[in-house]
């Protein structure tokens, strides 16, 4: 929750406050004429000046703020009563009471409401007494609305129930329990209307229609003026600019309150502009084997600053070779995925990298100008994501974004790139590609979903795949079709696989080489059989133990929780949950250990486990 | 195709409840309509005066035959005749209706085009200088009422810089020159509302959709910028800019009556002012249905829009 907005609700108040006092603060009579000084200037007498006829316009100013507020507040008061009970009847009691309150407010809103007004002001006539009814019922309907979709919310809660079980009475569960928690939106809701009643007051006062002369309002004031507007333009602007400023603060506190009761404030949004940075190279690139496709060396990801010090990603190094997997598994929050999207350099925002190489074909992808990274990216380097669901753009066809892939790196005519799509549909195993080619992502299910998004990756033949908890969101039948494919596709193509898993029995199932990820470090690393059968790190060996096996014992849970950047351990990352611990590990934090070929940890006591 | 006829039909039940409404108004009213519309400041109308009125408006027949005659009339397009003048008023509805349609759609397109490019451009550059001159003049342009806009535009262009005349209007096919200078002075106006409104919608909704899985999708197929943009940010946040014009139809038709007023704009706006003034019923619930009517026609336009734009509501 924010704070309140002060300076809106101070201005709003303040306005109030004159319109309050307007009848005792000793000003002229609002309505008195002197026809003499018509027109005249501000003078000791009367600070603002006269009007056409020889009122005090200052006094007609605070007047007006008095009819119109006055108006304003009492419509949306009044209509906030009625509005609510209808909303909440309507919304607890369902049935008939439901169709009687909150559809046939549905009605009223088939009419623009200034529309809506003028037709109640044809048959009862103008005047301050119509304006209030004709304001209720254009605001009623929000209201009711309002307090319906809150009601239809809470309803269902368990406290609500609770109520029911204890032998509350409806009465008493509408105004106790529901009312509370749906006063924020009623609130807003009431701040909004009155502002918006202003606005309707003064503009049908304007025509003519609202308040009658000779009684002040700003709408009136303006109308009048504008006969003379030429000979006195400050007669036109003193109720302009206090009809803006009041509805300015109105909405300026309108927007406030909504941003304090909203339980889920928009995040301070970064400027997408700033992913699209250049970064110098921190080291050269280390020389590699041949059939290296990617290699990370000492790559370290901030969250913010990277003067602020939280670290998501710290000092990760490890290469995939061409037709290897290596998997890259953690529990959720180890910093897997941030680590995958920045070494390919697609660090989402607010994120930067602070490190590190991450080299491939002899260039820095790291360093890259990003027009040239754009030219890797779907071409040499694909992404599978999670939720196929999501990843997908729902507004096109599938056809057409893969299609899309292939036309950004390959020259092709529009008509071939569909074809190839629809080849690559075929090549995942999709029956009857050249329909299914025309359909939008919430026309297939998930399975088929994360088919259109391996047929995407490998569109352009890429030679690393990063694979991101590919087949965490779909049931374990389509999982299994799934991975083999992945495992058909790097047989056969030579393609180097990254796949970022939480899942051991899958990591057991694809993958060639292992690292553990944990708390934003590469714990483990090594080849899979190995690591399986002797773990060299006691985090590697509980993550062992975690995992349902068909024979053996029954998993086991780590105690404790994933530390969060900014707030590590002084020692090793693990050491908090770990039971093989001693006091050194506490204070030391180990660097990686070469243990073996092709294998290491980050464990002080590896040689004993 | 059959979420197509629905929509229709719903749009077509609207339009009869309306109808109904509207026709039942002046009933629902305590007392005697005729008495009531012919009232003058609490003074007792003549009682002769009275009973031709009752005649004139039907009153005397059962109310659902007065019912069934006028939605009957209503069919063939008869919407009675005005008492000021005895002229049918669905004949000055068809002179009027193209001018205030010309001025909604004008509006519309200026505001369509300064909202949602400005919205963009501040939303790519969120935070930066523009984005908070834009913002803070959105939020100063959703405050003005239009009637203060337009009188100020008055005040300003035409009385003291004598750019453009202080309204009227010039037939297109005599001076096409002069009629759209006459038009831009209104439907600047109006688009002073509605553009502040489009830039909020639009800037938020491409920061929304910025931060969604399908654009890093498009990033990681190494799409440019400008594509990713137009193809996969705006294309998605163009259907919260639809629902938000939709919402805000009625404003801008009530809008128009207002700035159709100020400018002297010979639409509809003009006809139903003077009908309230001189409570010509039968002229008010012309006007008022027809302006209604296209209210929820434009309601039907912009849901089929909302189909084109988002393939998953055509099977909702």
């Amino acid at each position: 929750m924010r704070r309140l907005p002060w300076v809106s609700a101070g201005a709003v108040g303040l306005i109030i406050l004159a319109a309050v006092l307007a009848p005792h603060i000793g000003l002229a009579d609002p309505v008195g004429m002197d026809v003499a000084h018509r027109l005249a200037g501000p003078s000791p007498t009367h600070p603002l000046g006269q009007d056409e006829y020889g009122r005090d316009v200052l006094s007609r100013l605070l007047w007006g703020a008095r009819t119109s507020l006055g108006i304003a507040f009492a419509a949306a008061a009044i209509s906030c009563v009625i509005g609510t009970i209808l909303g909440v009847v309507g919304g607890y009691v369902r049935g008939i009471a439901e169709l009687l309150t909150v559809r046939s407010m549905d009605v009223v809103l088939c009419f623009p409401p200034l529309l809506l007004a003028l037709l109640v002001v044809t048959l009862l006539g103008p005047g301050a007494s119509t304006l209030v009814p004709v304001l209720v019922i254009v605001y009623l309907p929000s209201f009711t609305r309002v307090a319906y979709a809150g009601v239809l919310s809470v309803r269902g809660h368990e406290y609500v129930t609770a109520m029911k079980v204890l032998g509350a009475g409806r009465l008493r569960i509408m105004t106790r329990t529901i009312l509370p928690n749906i006063a924020g939106p009623i609130l807003v809701q009431f701040s909004l209307a009155a502002a918006s009643a202003v606005v309707l007051e003064s503009g049908l006062s304007f025509l003519g229609l609202g308040v009658v002369p000779p009684a002040p309002s700003w709408g009136l004031m303006i109308g009048a003026a504008r006969g003379t507007m030429v000979q006195a333009p400050l007669l036109l602007l003193w109720p302009c600019l206090a009809l803006t400023v009041t509805i300015l603060a109105m909405n300026a506190l309108c927007d406030g309150l909504r941003d304090m009761l909203d339980p889920h404030p928009a995040a301070r949004r970064v400027s997408w502009f700033s992913r699209f940075r250049r970064r110098a190279p921190t080291a050269p690139l280390a020389r590699v084997e041949p059939d290296t496709v990617l290699d990370v060396r000492g790559l370290s990801v901030a969250i913010g600053d990277p003067a602020e010090g939280r670290y998501a990603v710290r000092d990760v190094s490890f290469q995939v070779k061409a037709g290897e997997t290596l998997a890259i598994v953690g529990e959720s929050g180890s910093g897997k995925s941030l680590m995958s999207l920045s070494a390919i350099g697609m660090a989402p925002a607010g994120v930067e990298v602070a490190a590190g190489t991450s080299g491939m074909d002899g260039a820095d992808l790291l360093a890259l100008a990003p027009g040239e990274l754009r030219k890797l990216l779907g071409d040499r380097i694909a992404m599978i994501f999670q939720d196929p669901g999501s990843s997908l753009n729902p507004v096109h066809r599938v056809g057409a974004q893969i299609a899309e892939a292939i036309r950004a790196h390959r020259p092709v005519s529009a008509a071939e790139a569909r074809e190839r799509a629809v080849a690559m549909l075929r090549n995942v195993g999709i029956p009857d590609p050249e329909r299914r080619a025309r359909a939008y992502p919430h026309e297939l299910s998930g399975g088929m979903r994360q088919r259109v998004m391996i047929a995407m990756a490998i569109a352009n033949g890429p030679r690393l795949l990063i694979a991101d908890e590919p087949t965490t969101a779909l049931d374990v039948t389509i999982q299994a079709q799934v991975l083999d494919l992945l495992a058909a596709l790097k047989r056969d193509g030579g393609l180097a696989l990254l796949f970022i898993t939480h899942s051991l029995p899958v990591v057991a199932e694809i993958a060639d080489r292992v690292a553990v990820m944990y708390a934003g470090e590469i714990l483990e690393e090594g080849p899979t059989a190995e690591i399986f059968a002797k773990p060299r790190h006691p985090y590697t060996a509980a993550l062992l133990r975690s995992a349902p096996q068909d024979d053996g014992p029954a998993p086991e849970g780590i105690s404790g929780t994933v530390p969060v950047p900014g707030d590590l351990p002084a020692g090793c990352v693990f050491a908090p949950r770990c039971d093989k611990r001693i006091e050194i590990c506490d204070e030391t934090r180990p660097s990686l250990f070469r243990i073996g070929p092709g294998r290491s940890s980050r464990c002080l006591r590896w040689a004993s486990l | 195709m059959e979420w197509f006829a629905k929509r229709l039909g719903i749009s077509v039940l609207l339009v009869w409840i309306v109808a109904s409404i509207v026709f039942l108004a002046i009933h629902l009213v305590p007392g005697d309509p005729a008495e009531l519309l012919l009232s003058q400041g609490g003074a007792a109308p003549d009682p002769a005066i009275v009973e031709d009125l009752r005649d004139q408006l039907g009153l005397n027949r059962p109310v659902l035959e007065q019912y069934l005659h006028s939605m009957a009339n209503l069919l063939r397009g008869d919407l009675g005749n005005s008492l000021m003048d005895g002229a049918p008023i669905a004949g000055e509805i068809a002179t009027r209706l193209p001018r205030t349609l010309e001025l909604i759609g004008a509006a519309a397109l200026i505001s369509v085009l300064i909202g949602v490019s400005t919205g963009t451009l501040a939303a790519v550059a969120a935070g930066g200088p523009f984005d908070r001159v834009a913002s803070a003049l959105a939020g100063l342009g959703l405050s003005v009422p239009v009637f203060v806009i337009g009188t100020l535009a008055i005040l300003g262009f035409a009385q003291t810089l004598r750019w453009v005349p202080a309204g009227g209007f010039v037939a297109f096919s005599q001076d096409p020159v002069q009629h759209l200078i006459m038009l831009a002075m209104p439907a600047g106006t109006i688009a002073v509302g509605l553009s502040s409104t489009l830039f909020r919608v639009t800037r938020s909704a491409v920061l929304e959709v910025t931060m969604r899985d399908h654009v890093r999708t498009a990033r990681s197929k190494g799409l440019s910028f400008r594509r990713i943009l137009t193809r996969h940010i705006l294309r998605n946040a163009l259907i919260p800019v639809v629902t938000v014009l939709a919402l805000n139809l009625g404003t801008l038709l009530g809008g128009t009556v207002l700035v159709e007023y100020v400018f002297n704009w010979p639409g509809l706006s003009g006809l139903l002012v003077d009908a309230v003034n001189a409570r010509d019923y039968p002229a008010v619930v012309g006007v008022v249905l027809v302006i209604s009517i296209l209210f929820v026609t434009l309601n039907f336009v912009v849901d089929m829009l909302y189909a084109v734009l988002d393939p998953r509501v055509r099977h909702g």
